[in-house]
Parts: C-alpha cells; sequence; structure tokens
C-alpha cells in the first residue's frame, strides 16, 4: 500500500442531474484530501461542463451541484476548468466570451474558469494521476 | 507511452466521438503521440459514403480525414463491429486498421481513455 | 507504437450492466486487475446471471443507496477513502 502523497487531476464529463458524475468526483475529491494526497486541478469537459453553470437553481430541498463544488473549490484553493470548446457550444460563458462574442449574458460560476485542451493535456503529465468521471451513458 | 482513446458511441446522434477527436487532436498538437480505438456502434464512423448535409452537420468522416495531419498514429476499428455493421475493405475508410479483437490494444496501451 | 504496462489496471465501471461498455470492461479485465462497481454498476451485484470477477470491490453508498447492501457475494464494500486508496496504489486507471 503506498503512503506517499501524490497529485491528481480529475476529468468530469458527465453532467449534473444527467449523471452522478459530479458527485461522485466531489466525495472522491474530499476523501482525497483528507488522505493527504493533492488536487492538482479539475477539468470539466463535455457535458460535464454544465458544473460550471451559475444558473443552475434547483429546488431548494435538492442539493445544488454547482454550488457544492464551487464552494469545494474555493475552500482548498483547487484550479477548476471548464474547456472553451465544450462551454461555448453549449452556452456557457464568462464575462470575456460574452464581450468577444456579443453575447447578451455571462453565466460562469466563480471560481471556475474557461481554457482550452492544453489544461488538460498538461494536467495528464504533471500529476502522478487523472480520474475521469463520466455520465451513466447514453 | 501511446494514448489510445476509444470511441464507442455512434456518429451524428451525439457529440461525444467528436469531443473524442478533439482531445486526440490536443494531444497531438502537444506531441504526445496518441492512437484512435473505434469500437462497437462507433465504427460507424469509419464508412465511406458518409452525408450529413440535411442533418446540417459536417461529416465526422472529414473529422477524421485531418487525424493523420494531426499526427495520430493509427486509426483502429474493432473487427467483430464491424463485421456487424457491415464493413469491409469496400467501404471501409482509407487509413483504418480493423484488428481482431479490441482487449489486447487495450491492454498494451498504457494509457486508455473515454470522452464521455 | 505502443508499451507492456507493467502494472495491473484499475476498472472503474459505472455502466448498468445492460450498457455496452459493462462487457467491454468485464472483457477487457487481465490477471491481477481489480474492478470497482460504482453508481449504476452496482446493480450487478443484484444480478444473479453475472458472474464478477475479483477482486471486485463496490462502491458502498451507492450499494446502500439501491438498497443492495444485504445481498452476498464476494465483493468487497468500499467508502471514497478506499476509492482514493486503490487510485493511489494502481497507476494505471481505466474509467469506463
Amino acid at each position: 500500500m503506498s503512503s506517499t502523497a501524490l497529485s491528481y487531476t480529475l476529468v468530469i464529463t458527465g453532467a449534473p442531474w444527467a449523471s452522478q458524475a459530479p458527485q461522485t468526483a466531489l466525495e472522491f475529491a474530499r476523501a482525497l484530501l483528507a488522505a493527504g494526497h493533492r488536487l492538482d486541478r479539475v477539468f470539466l469537459y463535455g457535458d460535464g461542463i454544465h458544473l460550471a453553470s451559475a444558473l443552475a437553481t434547483p429546488p431548494s430541498d435538492e442539493p445544488n451541484w454547482p454550488r457544492q463544488w464551487a464552494e469545494f473549490l474555493a475552500a482548498h484553493q483547487v484550479p477548476a476548468v471548464a474547456c472553451i470548446a465544450s462551454t461555448l457550444r453549449r452556452g456557457l460563458v464568462n464575462e470575456t466570451e460574452q464581450a468577444r462574442y456579443e453575447l447578451p449574458a455571462s453565466n460562469l460560476l466563480a471560481p471556475f474558469e474557461i481554457a482550452g485542451l492544453g489544461e488538460w493535456v498538461e494536467g495528464r503529465l504533471k500529476t502522478d494521476r487523472t480520474v475521469y468521471f463520466h455520465g451513466s451513458g447514453a | 507511452m501511446t494514448t489510445l482513446i476509444v470511441i464507442d458511441q455512434a456518429p451524428y446522434g451525439s457529440w461525444s466521438g467528436r469531443e473524442a477527436l478533439d482531445m486526440a487532436f490536443s494531444l497531438a498538437a502537444f506531441d504526445q503521440p496518441v492512437s484512435l480505438l473505434f469500437c462497437d456502434a462507433g465504427v460507424n464512423w469509419l464508412r465511406q459514403g458518409q452525408q450529413a448535409t440535411e442533418l446540417g452537420q459536417k461529416t465526422v468522416e472529414k473529422n477524421l480525414a485531418a487525424a493523420p495531419m494531426f499526427g495520430v498514429e493509427a486509426i483502429l476499428a474493432d473487427g467483430p463491429a464491424c463485421q456487424r455493421y457491415g464493413l469491409d475493405d469496400s467501404n471501409l475508410l482509407a487509413g483504418v486498421t480493423r484488428v481482431e479483437a479490441v482487449e489486447p490494444i487495450i491492454a498494451r496501451h498504457t494509457d486508455v481513455l473515454f470522452a464521455g | 507504437m505502443t508499451d507492456t504496462p507493467n502494472t495491473h489496471t484499475l476498472h472503474l465501471l459505472n455502466k448498468a450492466p445492460e450498457h455496452s461498455r459493462f462487457a467491454r470492461c468485464l472483457q477487457s479485465l487481465q490477471p491481477g486487475d481489480s474492478l470497482v462497481l460504482m453508481e449504476n454498476a452496482v446493480l450487478a451485484l443484484a444480478n444473479s446471471g453475472l458472474s464478477l470477477p475479483e477482486p471486485c470491490y463496490a462502491l458502498q453508498a451507492d450499494v446502500r443507496a439501491r438498497g443492495l447492501s444485504t445481498l452476498n457475494g464476494r465483493h468487497t464494500l468500499i467508502d471514497y477513502q478506499e476509492l482514493v486508496q486503490l487510485t493511489a496504489d494502481n497507476p494505471r486507471i481505466i474509467s469506463w
């Protein structure tokens, strides 16, 4: 059994409410920090980018996965990036992209950021483990 | 250390295959060796003569044609799935290698991933 | 160009038994590999028609949520901490 601290990149491709991926990934992220490992970054890809929506408003008796994730990321200062190609297609933008494409609003939830797949490539190279959380499958 | 990206979703019905391809191109752009494995319904990406204008989509055939230019090492196809879907030498895209079974391919790549 | 990995693989499976990736994952297991059933994949524990490999781990939270915790079997229930430990112990991980 390894007891050394490792660095992790987590990739979430399953959307909240369409899959359990964000929820499983959050419990995994909490457990890995509790075990003394380092969460280097979180990368949202494909449908997983919906986790970074500031506008998700589930009924008050249901969990708000984007907000829970945002609180976790802020509390532990973990960088989280949503893939720009995935977000633009699906209507998730920050103020920079709003201005660039002259869109009526922006809706990216802080502290999520938007960047390219290069962030994912770098994460795979730099960290000891990259773990993917996919949707339940179409 | 070649990364194997597996595409097992049919083309056109979802965007996940295209997003898998974007991941492959992006690895190649950063000089990371990458190969593509199409299996199960995903082999339908590899059929000649796709015409998607009525769907308002670009053909995935066109997306895939860029793979060698981007530096994708190999395009592999699940042989048994090709047979099930009527894909053979007469209608398979050029540059695709059919494999007898996908399990040995998965086993011999260090990094194997799905895009979703 | 391919490389033969010198380590065993941890397979993280979250698809229901009817999903094509479920069978694909089971067929891809090599001797010495470990399997973790999570999310919808834990339903495999209730499916007597399926023979699961060993070692087979199942995520306790998912098992409990689906009312399957009283099932006997050769699977081992794990929590998220143990899941993290498995990922630390196995450099090669495939998420199905």
